[in-house]
């Protein structure tokens, strides 16, 4: 070869290289230079337009009731009002809790899945025609557990489509499988979060058993609730390991007792390790009802949300009651006790392992579930010129901004305690603090302050990041306040926006090992692949040149 | 062994003779529910059967008695269990009758629940005893013909993931389950720091290799 033709294949290598270097790489002031003298470059289409696709397995949004547990009816003598929302509480099981197990029959504790001991109704002490010695038994669940058999969590229990975290939970004592069935690794409906609301009366003498089927140590600390720092029999009674008693361990039990003088909205969780225990879900309302005669008061009311037996004092004032529990779940923490199979290790992961001060909360719940779970059984259903009382509980880390569209609702109670009539706040964002109570009531009187009419008002945090589900939105713990005539008849709120389709897609909430959506729902763009075959020209490129211009020297410089 | 195994039927016979739950006034219980099926206090027992035979069997083959315990105190021999059963393997002859006394040492609810069994002699295929805290069950099945092994467990949730998982073999059985304590190993999750983290096994044998390989090739070499 010529040395005039290797000089000009040297020239065109440099120039090709030069028009394929990406424009950007340039410094700014030559191009610049460049477009003052020669004009804008020419037009370049776009990387296309992925279209927006549409979500396959779509769960049906309110699964049909082929129980039979939504209407009214009367079990073992037990009136339980007909429940508007989609998913209704077992009412043989709220006729077992009004009653108490011991007092219902077979067939109705066969329905409820409760043991025989569960709630326990003795006497009638002040002799007004309700039961005042009520020993309660609890047990401690874990839901979405670790198997070494399985890579998938075991007694399920999903707050959304697809949203399993690792939980404990205390439930009544039950009776037979924790699954629906053998066949099924779904948690059976008695056993979900939160830890349920309990009610009593006031005076009333209360054993509560805490039977630990849990293989980790846990109490119950009775919070608000009016209880003596030791046992009759000098036993520790305030659940607190470093204060009053030892934790109970696997396999063992211990009662609590206590006979609360005042009444109110108040609270329980479990004491072991409280940073990571009371944010697995061992938490929840503990509801001293005013004393009435004939008070047959519903001792659990499971999932909290609507009461379906309302005590006496509640009766004579509202026309419906609901339970709301919010409460904040830490992915990585739900995460630990999938980790391993090893007790002792998912001790050390708990207790040593999990650090609260680095944590980020990625889900949010009310009554359990979370945004589009919670329009199947936390809709505050009412109708117009109704007064509905709300019992609100932060069992989380955070605080709750809870927002009311459409009401302005007023503030009765704080942590159980009445607030007197003439100071009473009415507004339509109620700070709610951790491990704080609200009684709420809420009013539907058209008078464009308590009520601005019937709709499908949301209700939720303000807080914007409790809206979100693992960050993604609509989650969290939107739920709304549905007036009857927008309600289907299958219990579904009627909405004129747009399709919940998406959030009602397992995907939907799942992200990415970098971060990213899993289900590509939503209009995308191609990856442009042009730019990563120019690349690779130019490096083609490089490389002929570098070999041109070492065979060359190699040429003037031959060895020997 | 058959003398003792008449004894020890006897034996059984005895105890569920005098145990209330299924005596005399079992109807007492559950005058509504299911046959086998009992309930009180104490726990339930589901899918007893003392006397009907499997459609493969012509008589019963054998009497067996198992004592078992569980609770919290069982699982001493088996490191990272929680709770457990006094055995985990129990091997019986086809077409046996077995009366099982089932003991709950802890305060707690534990289960006895043998799944696989005929769903036309048996409810969903399920024998399951269920014992309160400290009390006590006992119940008999009879099992087909068939060499199977059948799954033994608590179904509270985590009893089972924590230890508390047996093994009925009957005849020659089909194979050991998996995870049973002292008997055979987990499915899913392999033990020790190196196994779970398959990025260290991949540079450790990379690294090994290399050693291995400049060495040989230093020693050929000279």
């Amino acid at each position: 070869m010529s040395r005039l033709l290797r000089v000009l294949l040297l020239l065109i290598l440099v120039l090709a290289f030069v028009v394929l270097l990406p424009w950007q790489w340039y410094p700014r002031e030559w191009r610049v230079w460049y477009a003052d003298n020669f004009g804008a470059s020419g037009f370049r289409q776009q990387a296309e337009t992925i279209p927006a696709t549409v979500s396959e397995n779509v769960e049906e949004a309110c699964p049909p009731d082929i129980r039979g547990w939504r209407k009214s009816q009367s079990i073992a003598g037990v009136d339980i009002a007909a429940s508007p929302n989609c998913l209704a509480d077992n009412p043989h099981a709220v006729a077992a809790f009004v009653k108490g197990t011991n007092n219902v029959g077979h067939m109705t504790l066969m329905d409820a899945r409760l043991s025989p001991d569960a709630v326990v109704k003795g006497r009638d002490l002040d002799g007004d025609g309700d039961p005042d010695e009520i020993h309660i038994r609890l047990e401690v669940f874990e839901l979405n557990g670790a198997s070494p058999d399985l890579d998938v969590p075991v007694t399920q229990y999903s707050i959304a489509p697809g949203v399993t975290p690792g939980l404990w939970v205390f439930a009544p004592k039950s009776a037979g499988m924790s699954t629906e069935n053998f066949e099924s690794l779904l948690a059976q409906p008695g056993l979900r979060l939160p830890s349920p609301a309990i009610r009593v009366e006031q005076g009333d003498k209360v054993i509560v058993t805490l039977e630990n089927t849990h293989y980790m140590p846990h109490t119950i600390h009775f919070h608000g609730v009016d209880h003596p720092f030791m046992t009759a029999n000098g036993g520790g009674n305030d659940g607190v390991p470093v204060a009053s008693e030892k934790p109970v361990m696997p396999g063992k039990q211990r009662s609590y007792e206590m006979q609360p003088r005042q009444t109110g909205t108040m609270f329980y969780h479990c004491h072991v390790e409280v940073q990571a225990h009371v944010l697995m879900g061992l938490n929840g309302l503990f509801v001293v009802e005013e004393n009435r005669p004939n008070n047959w008061v519903q001792t659990f009311n499971i999932g909290d949300g609507f009461v379906r037996h309302s005590s006496v004092a509640v009766k004579e004032k509202y026309d419906r009651e609901y339970d709301l529990h919010y409460l904040d779940l830490d992915k990585e923490l739900g995460e630990k006790i999938q980790q391993s199979n090893d007790p002792r290790i998912v001790t050390q992961l708990i207790n040593r392992d999990y650090n609260i001060s680095q944590a980020d909360f990625e889900y949010y719940t009310l009554n359990g579930r979370s945004f589009p779970y919670t329009a199947r059984d936390s809709l505050i259903v009412t109708a117009p010129d109704e007064l509905v009382k709300l019992r609100v509980v932060n069992g989380g880390s955070e605080g709750v901004a809870l927002h009311t569209h459409g009401h302005k609702v007023t503030i009765t109670h704080y942590d159980g305690v009445e607030h007197p009539k003439p100071s009473r706040i009415t507004r339509d964002v109620v700070w709610i603090a951790s491990a704080q109570r609200v009684d709420l009531e809420l009013s539907t009187e058209n008078d464009g302050l308590h009520s601005y009419g019937e709709g499908v008002w949301l209700l939720h945090d303000h807080q914007e990041r409790g809206v979100t589900t693992n960050g993604f939105g609509p989650g969290g713990n939107v739920s709304a306040i549905v007036y009857e005539r927008y309600l289907q008849d299958d219990g579904w709120p009627m909405t004129f926006g747009m399709s919940w389709n998406n959030y009602l897609t397992s995907g939907f909430y799942q992200r990415q090992d970098d971060g990213s959506g899993v289900t590509p729902l939503l209009p995308g763009v191609e990856k442009s692949g042009p730019s990563v075959l120019r690349l690779v020209i130019l490096t083609a490129l490089a490389g002929l040149f570098v070999g041109l211009v070492a065979g060359w020297l190699w040429r003037v410089r031959p060895r020997g | 062994m058959v003398k003792i195994q008449v004894v020890l039927f006897l034996m059984g016979l005895l105890l569920v003779a005098v145990n209330p739950v299924h005596g005399a006034d079992e109807h007492h219980h559950h005058h509504h529910q299911m046959p086998g099926m009992s309930m009180d206090d104490t726990g339930m027992v589901m899918g007893n059967n003392k006397s009907t035979l499997p459609d493969d069997c012509k008589e019963i083959t054998g009497e067996y008695e198992i004592n078992v315990q569980a609770g919290t105190s069982y699982t001493k021999s088996y490191m990272s269990t929680m709770f457990g059963y006094s055995e985990h393997e129990w091997r019986v002859e086809p077409c046996s009758r077995i009366t099982v006394n089932f003991k709950n040492e802890d305060d707690v609810r534990h289960q006895w629940m043998l799944h696989g069994l005929p769903k036309y002699l048996y409810d969903r295929g399920m024998f399951h005893m269920e014992a309160s805290g400290g009390h006590a069950q006992t119940g008999v099945f009879i099992v087909p013909s068939d060499n199977k092994t059948y799954l033994v467990h608590c179904d509270i949730a985590q009893h089972m993931e924590k230890g508390m998982k047996a093994q009925l073999i009957v005849g020659s059985g089909s194979g050991d389950l998996w995870s049973i304590p002292g008997v055979s190993a987990d499915f899913e999750r392999p033990s020790g720091i190196v196994f779970k983290n398959p990025v260290f096994v991949v540079l450790l044998v990379g690294l090994v290799f290399m050693v291995v390989f400049v060495l040989g090739f230093r020693f050929f070499r000279i």
